[in-house]
């Protein structure tokens, strides 16, 4: 696989990567800190169970934008040139999955706003 | 051609019917799912059969991929969206505690159900079976465990159902919004008559059910006539007291039913039969052939005026 491949194939990922994370870290966070007792503790004025679920998704929810944009402009440079299947194919699916990671992430940011954190 | 379906609907165990808080955004919740989910239904049906049966050229926007992205991208993701906080809310709403909520304890038995009223100022705690009595607008808990295997209460016209655990209690919160009489049913299948385990909800103004709650809390009436007597004194000498409590006379059974009050409550047999002198009787000396597996056994072999002295002691005790 040459690095150009490596870099496409990630960029494709990337949005899922960026959600996995996302993922591992609100579930491990919310069940360790609501299993310690942190159910009441605070940070920075708001609860740290709620604050680890937010800063989280913002950045993961970041990381997922900017890969969307470099995915977007990727495939809309490979309109107008001419550019193989499997390009054309890696670049589409790039920008599908980096906008359906963006929406998830999003999704699985909400609960954490809405419902109490240890409840 | 409504009137079928629809006579289920309202009435004293219908979810469809909510009488209280909580039921009311479980009722809105099923309601939304169910119109919205019907008609993307019959829009996919129709746009599926547009598809097969219309000719090429006039079908032919269903594939491009603006219809696509519109259509199987955006569509869902906005409808989901919106369901997502809309559930949540909901979650986040439903059976919280409320300060000052009047305490019940509820303990699931194969097959019926121990209920206990926690003394609170001057009222007395008592236990009855069967039946939960609530007043109207104020908040209730009831607080539920299991004596021997996993039940599950559920009141459909007050909200969801919550499990009876042995050796755990959950709680369930609710505020009975009009008077009326609801059924409640064990919703966690626990053996041979799970079927036939039910219970009467009353709920009563104010003013009713404190007068209830004092009444329950006072002893047995002593038999008025000695055909009640007699019935009494039957029922100490059958063994009845070793299962279950008369207070005010010496049985003091714990297995079973407390029947201090028994006459005072609408059915027997947790939820089965109307409560007389004739169906007490038969539950007496037949329990086992009417509820086969019950935790009592039949007195078979009473007469029938002992039987009817027996029924009508315990239809006197109000
Ligand atoms: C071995 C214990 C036992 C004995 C002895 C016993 N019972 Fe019971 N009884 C029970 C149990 C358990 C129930 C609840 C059965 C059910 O609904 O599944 C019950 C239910 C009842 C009920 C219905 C109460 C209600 O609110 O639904 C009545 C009435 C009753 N018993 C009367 C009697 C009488 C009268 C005798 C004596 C002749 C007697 N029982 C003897 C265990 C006993
Ligand atoms: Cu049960």
């Amino acid at each position: 696989m040459t690095g150009r491949r490596t870099g496409q194939v990630l960029l494709t990922l990337g949005g899922m990567i960026a959600w996995a994370v996302q993922f591992t870290i609100i579930y491990a966070a919310t069940s360790t800190l609501c299993g310690r007792g942190w159910a009441d503790a605070t940070l920075l004025g708001i609860g740290v169970v709620q604050f680890t679920i937010l800063s989280t998704t913002l950045v993961t929810l970041a990381a997922a934008a900017i890969l969307l944009v470099v995915s977007l402009r990727a495939e809309r440079q490979g309109r107008h040139q001419p550019v193989s299947a499997t390009d054309s194919f890696l670049c589409q699916t790039s920008v599908l999955i980096n906008g359906l990671s963006l929406i998830v992430i999003l999704w699985h940011g909400i609960p954490g706003i809405i419902l109490p954190a240890c409840a | 051609m409504w009137a079928v379906p629809v006579a289920g609907c309202s009435g004293v165990q219908s979810a469809l019917d909510p009488a209280g808080g909580d039921a009311w955004d479980l009722y809105w919740l099923t309601i939304v799912m169910t119109v919205g989910a019907t008609l993307i239904f019959i829009l996919v049906t129709a746009l599926l059969l547009y598809a097969i049966f219309s000719p090429p050229e006039r079908r032919a926007w269903l594939g491009t991929r603006r219809t696509i992205i519109y259509g199987g991208l955006a569509f869902p993701i906005v409808i989901l969206s919106l369901l997502l906080p809309y559930g949540l809310i909901g979650m986040r709403d439903v059976d919280v505690p409320q300060s000052g909520a009047l305490q019940i304890e509820a303990i699931g038995e194969q097959y019926w159900w121990r209920v206990r009223y926690p003394a609170e100022g001057e009222q007395a705690d008592f236990s009855t079976a069967n039946e939960l009595v609530v007043p109207i607008g104020r908040p209730i808990t009831v607080s539920v465990t299991a004596a021997d295997v996993i039940h599950s209460f559920w009141i459909p016209n007050f909200g969801g159902k919550i499990d009876m655990i042995p050796g755990r209690i959950n709680r369930f919160n609710f505020t009975a919004e009009r008077p009326g009489v609801y059924r409640g049913v064990c919703a966690e299948f626990c053996g041979a008559q799970h079927a036939r385990m039910a219970f009467d909800v009353v709920a009563l103004e104010p003013a009713e059910f404190d007068a209830w709650r004092r009444m329950q809390a006072q002893p047995a009436q002593e038999p008025a006539i000695p055909l009640l007597a007699r019935g009494r004194d039957l029922f100490r000498a059958g063994g009845c007291g070793s299962c279950h409590v008369v207070r005010g006379t010496e049985a003091d059974g714990q297995f079973g039913p407390d029947l201090t009050h028994v006459g005072s409550r609408r059915t027997i047999g947790a939820g089965q039969f109307p409560n007389n002198i004739g169906t007490l009787a038969g539950w007496i000396a037949n329990v086992q052939h009417i509820k086969p597996g019950a935790k009592m056994p039949s007195y078979g072999s009473l007469t029938g005026e002992d039987l009817r002295a027996m029924a009508g002691y315990l239809e006197s005790l109000k």
